[in-house]
């Protein structure tokens, strides 16, 4: 086998070939230079491999049990001023802690899912236009990247059902990443993060509802919150609502504007039949928001792109 | 969607409740509105002018005007017999015409709401003639895009004087503009009748449709010499109703007219009597109509008399649109043929082979309703978003077809006469009836309406309720196809009395139990973050050069179809490789050494899929160090990794490393397994240097992964690390021991630990050292140890200290 060596010296040789072309006759010069192509090609990679192969020779083993390299010095942490955990992580962890103080569950959210739970099982019918709405990805089997954490719904009534027979109340937050295909921009990411919540009991109502979710609200940013709703429209829900609080002080707020903060509803009979729930028997309601939003607003961040950079410059600005 | 809000409101009793109000309830009970486009002022000192004299300049475009303004202007100045002047350039100024005159101090309609509004005022022409304002084409009073002259308008509508504002009734307006995705399921409120209809259910008002649009009656008889014939597909076309028209006068109006104006403010322009008509019924019902050549259909088909046929579009067929452009259609398009041969994309766009024109006689005018699955491929396929589709693909009821078709015909009647009225459906279907209970309603909402209450609610906006006790019988409209079920029942109620109107209690609720798996990432976090690491979030995709990076093969990676570039395109399969991605950047911004990481679900597609077919994730924690120095860094992120899983209490050991499909970047001969028992949890180990100039970093760079379910199980196997304390002194010692450098350090540790065993101790190594020239490595430790029970004697240390010398 040709060494390294050898191998780079004939590239270089083939090289030169090329400046012949010009010389050839018109009607030899495209098979000439395809041929010189598939030449170059197969050298380079048997360069490629032979540099691997040598690479590989180079390496010296490592006592991988050992606490240091011979000679080396004892490796020592990084200082802990600039270490930092993910503002979005942190703000979930809170979101997360506030629904489990309240009773709730956490589950999270799978990243792909496919057709039946991210649609057919909340109710959206086959080929409906609301289905576009969801700007979803797919994969080349029909998988999809979820584009809301309501696609966790199904999953958990279905596992929490048991709850209901017990005469207690099917209660649950789901945090997760979500996607939608739309181009990025300061105030859009086609990756962010949502959380849902489903409550289930014999009983419970919309007011319920409304209250659970004010409660959310003035627990997460401590104070007592004006709240109001929109009228909505999501296929899972019914009656369907959009969900604002008014804005807080700590936000900035002296009670002129609102925010819109999530959907909500009173969860479809069809989407608890598809878990195996009776409609008739027990009520339900469902939310989601977006998480990034919350961040966005309590650090008064600028550009929704920073999250997923993965930029120390901005990172250590979230130093613990 | 544009509305005028005078529009909105002729016909509701709104006196005593602001426009802010208004929209602040329509907000809260029907749709968002984005925001409100006040016009009030826009046509403020605009009036009705009479053109008194007008003589055109030589040498130039431009008329010397005299104006009759009624005296309505100030600030100008006037001849002796009141007239102003100003000079014109449109060709078809002309004595005696009424235009419509901006006057000095007016903002041109056409530059109101934008960022630089445009006052006129008096301009001295040709350097001699004084202008005062203008006289306003279409496209500057905002009425179209018309440039070609000034407007006209009708002398029976107007005088000198009036402020144009009054001549059109209403144009001191406000437009509201309406988030439509809100509506998908709500066709009758893309016309005014319906969304007027809503806002009077929503202050209490009794709405009552008008009778033709409920009971439409055709006030012509069918000439029996026009035949048309109609064929459709029930599923693609639900109901397809055509009027044939002859003209009775030229499809012209030299005026501008209302109707210019309504379409100006939802957004649309005006082009010809016919069309405009057209688009006023859709504005005002929601209901798109087209109109077809008569002749010119025919023609196409080859057939004697008009036959309609809608169907599927086939592979391979053609349409050129009226707008020039031909388009492929494919078999979810539905097409309105003439005999078979396509002429028109269904509620997308007409034909050109059947446009109407100045020579058309006879016009077959469509008024019908379509599958709105197809219509939303259509959309989608071809790039359509007129006002048209817009409406139909939210599924406009077939219910009203004939009525807007035959209002159209009164609309048009100066234009247009009908001669003969074909439909699809020739009798009304029964309505929906919908049973449901009081206590249904008042149990979901969490609310104590009446009967009464309830029936008053909803027949306002006209459906038709029976009470009866508990028991409701609710007659759904034919408009609302958004309605099937009680539910959709309740929601009206709750919505039209306003769901803020209702109470909301807190039901009891416990605590619950922490999320295991979220409870160890934020104590991981914590771990990590505390010791300088810095938390990152990456995509969950990633570009197939990256995988090639890395070596891992992008077919064991699910594949994104419509990815939005080919940096998204694959689901990742780890991430590390993501980790090592982003730190070129911080090594460029100066950051020279630090450690990324980051816990999320990955997907190789390895991990195949679960009992529902869906494919099985992996919760993974991702670790990278890079220092710019170059140097080694396993033992660093070593020193990371045994600090996390002892703090977890986890058991582990580093073994051999085992290549998969997806750790391919790791380099074997400086890497390790993650063991806890027989099991693998994770990898350590320093990547490639062929991967890590393929991301431009120095060489060195290590990382390490675990899957965090199995830290979740192991958390049992508590006891790695001992926590006692001796109560007697403890013995200090260093220990140095000589081997040949191939003796693995682990080997000689667990040795001491052996000869320790029993003892309370610590065991820090100190240094592993190997001398220039020497054949051996020396590994120092230093030892602190004490006896659980007693003091111990020196004689006993000096056994310990000699059996621990004696290791090799």
């Amino acid at each position: 086998m040709a060494t390294l060596q050898e191998l780079k010296n004939e590239l270089k040789k083939l090289g030169a070939e090329y400046a012949k072309i010009k010389d050839l006759p018109a009607d030899q010069r495209a098979d000439f230079g395809k041929q010189l192509n598939i030449k170059k090609q197969q050298l380079n990679a048997e360069i490629a491999a032979a540099e691997a192969a040598a690479e590989q020779e180079d390496v010296a083993p490592l006592d991988i049990s050992a606490p240091c390299d011979i000679n080396g010095q004892m490796p020592e942490f990084l200082t802990a001023d600039f270490g930092s955990k993910h503002p979005l992580m942190t703000e979930l962890d809170r979101v997360i802690a506030i629904y489990q103080s309240m009773g709730f569950d956490i589950a999270e959210s799978v990243q792909l899912d496919d057709e039946y739970h991210m649609f057919d099982s909340l109710n959206f019918a086959k080929g409906h236009p609301a289905r576009d709405g969801y700007d979803t990805f797919r994969t080349e089997e029909g998988f999809i990247p979820p584009a809301h954490t309501s696609t966790m719904q199904n999953r958990v009534l279905k596992a929490n059902a048991y709850k209901l027979a017990e005469g207690k109340a099917i209660a649950v937050a789901v945090p997760g990443r979500v996607y939608r295909n739309e181009d990025v921009d300061a105030t859009h990411e086609h990756t962010f993060y949502q959380c849902e919540g489903v409550y289930v009991s014999e009983d419970c109502t919309l007011g319920n509802m409304l209250a659970i979710l004010r409660e959310f609200f003035e627990k997460y940013y401590g104070q007592k919150l004006n709240i109001k709703t929109q009228p909505g429209y999501f296929p899972f829900t019914e009656p369907s609502l959009e969900f604002l609080i008014e804005k807080p002080k700590s936000l900035g707020g002296k009670g002129d504007g609102w925010l819109e903060m999530l959907g909500c509803g009173m969860i479809h009979p069809n989407v608890l039949k598809n878990a195996g729930i009776d409609p008739t028997k027990y009520q339900g309601f469902a939310w989601g928001g977006g998480i990034d939003r919350l961040i966005m607003l309590r650090y008064q961040l600028n550009d929704i792109r920073y999250l997923e950079s993965a930029k120390l410059d901005f990172l250590k600005e979230f130093a613990c | 969607m544009l509305i005028s809000l005078n529009w909105l409101k002729s016909g509701l009793e709104t006196n005593g409740i602001s426009d802010e109000e208004l929209v602040k309830l329509i907000g809260a009970r029907l749709v968002e509105v984005e925001g409100v486009i006040d016009q009030t002022h826009k046509y403020d000192k605009i009036y009705a002018v009479q053109v008194i004299s007008e003589e055109p300049i030589e040498g130039t475009h431009l008329h010397l005007c005299k104006i009759d303004d009624g005296g309505a202007a100030s600030d100008v100045e006037r001849d002796e017999n009141g007239y102003v002047q100003v000079m014109c350039g449109a060709p078809n100024v002309h004595k005696d015409m009424l235009a419509a005159w901006v006057a000095p101090g007016a903002i041109v309609p056409s530059t109101y709401n934008t960022d630089e509004p445009f006052k006129i005022g008096m301009r001295k022409m040709l350097g001699k003639y004084d202008s005062y304002g203008m006289m306003g084409g279409a496209d500057e009073l905002d009425f179209g895009d018309d440039h070609s002259g000034i407007v006209e308008l009708d002398p029976s509508w107007a005088k000198p004087g009036q402020p144009i504002a009054e001549v059109f009734r209403n144009l001191d307006d406000k437009i509201l503009d309406i988030e439509n995705k809100s509506l998908t399921h709500r066709p009758d409120t893309f016309g005014i009748l319906g969304f007027r209809r809503e806002v009077a259910g929503i202050l209490g008002q009794k709405h009552i449709s008008p009778d033709w649009y409920l009971e439409p009656e055709q006030n012509f008889k069918n000439d029996d010499k026009v035949k048309l014939e109609i064929e459709t597909d029930p599923e693609l076309c639900p109901r397809y109703t055509a009027i044939v028209f002859e003209p009775i006068a030229e499809n012209v109006n030299p005026y501008l007219d209302y109707d210019a104006t309504l379409l100006a403010r939802a957004g649309m322009r005006p082009i010809n009597p016919i069309v405009d008509a057209t688009n006023i019924m859709m504005l005002a019902f929601g209901q798109p109509l087209h109109a077809f050549d008569y002749d010119k259909f025919v023609k196409v088909g080859g057939s004697k008399t008009p036959k309609i046929i809608v169907r599927a579009a086939k592979e391979g067929e053609t349409l050129e649109l009226l707008d020039g452009t031909t388009v492929e259609l494919n078999t979810d398009d539905i097409v309105i043929t003439s005999n078979d041969v396509p002429v028109a994309l269904a509620g997308a766009m007409g034909g050109a082979s059947t446009a109407i024109d100045e020579k058309t006689k006879r016009v077959i005018l469509e008024s019908a309703t379509f599958s709105l699955y197809n219509l939303r491929k259509t959309q989608m396929a071809h790039g359509i978003f007129s006002e048209a589709i817009t409406r139909f693909t939210k599924g406009q009821p077939a219910g009203q077809t004939k009525a807007v078709a035959l209002r159209f015909a009164k609309k048009a009647g100066k234009y247009l006469k009908p001669l003969a009225l074909f439909d699809t459906q020739t009798s009304e279907p029964k309505p929906l009836k919908i049973e449901l209970s009081l206590s249904q309603i008042n149990s979901l909402l969490g609310t104590d309406f009446s009967g009464d209450t309830v029936k008053y609610i909803l027949e306002n906006v006209e459906f038709k309720v029976k009470v009866e006790g508990d028991e409701l019988a609710v007659i759904v409209p034919f408009w609302r196809t958004d309605i099937h079920i009680p539910e959709d029942i309740i929601e009206e109620v709750g919505r039209l009395s306003g769901f803020d109107n209702i109470a909301p209690v807190l039901p009891l609720h416990a605590t619950a139990d922490p999320n295991p798996l979220f409870a160890l990432k934020t104590q991981i976090r914590n771990h990590l973050s505390a010791r300088g690491a810095n938390e990152v979030l990456t995509y969950s995709f990633v570009h197939g050069d990256l995988m090639a990076k890395v070596g891992q093969k992008p077919e064991n990676s699910y594949k994104i179809i419509n990815s939005i570039s080919p940096e998204l395109q694959h689901i990742r399969q780890s991430i590390v490789p993501s980790l090592l991605d982003k730190s070129y950047g911080n090594l460029r911004a100066g950051h020279e050494k630090f450690a990324l990481y980051e816990m999320n679900q990955v997907y190789p597609k390895n991990l195949g899929v679960d009992n529902d077919k869906v494919p099985v994730g992996s919760h993974q924690l991702g670790f990278v160090f890079i220092d710019q120095a170059g140097q080694s860094n396993y033992y660093i992120a070593k020193k990371y990794l045994a600090s996390l899983l002892e703090s977890f209490g986890i058991k582990f050991e580093l073994a051999t490393f085992e290549a998969n499909a997806v750790n391919t970047y790791y380099e074997p001969k400086r890497s390790a397994a993650v063991k806890v028992g027989d099991q693998t949890i994770g990898f350590i180990g320093e990547i490639q240097g062929k991967v890590l100039r393929g991301f431009k970093l120095p060489r060195g760079v290590a990382a390490f992964e675990l899957n965090l379910a199995d830290l979740l199980i192991d958390e049992q196997s508590v006891g790695a690390r001992d926590y006692r304390v001796s109560n007697y002194p403890s013995v200090s010692r260093d220990l140095t021991i000589t081997v040949a450098p191939e003796v693995e350090y682990a080997s000689i540790e667990s040795k001491i630990r052996a000869v320790l065993d029993g003892f309370i101790y610590k065991l820090r190594p100190t240094s592993i050292y190997q001398a220039e020239g020497v054949s051996t490595k020396n590994l120092s430790f230093h030892l602190e140890f004490a006896a659980p029970d007693k003091t111990l004697t020196k004689a006993e240390i000096s056994d310990i200290m000699d059996k621990l010398e004696s290791i090799k």
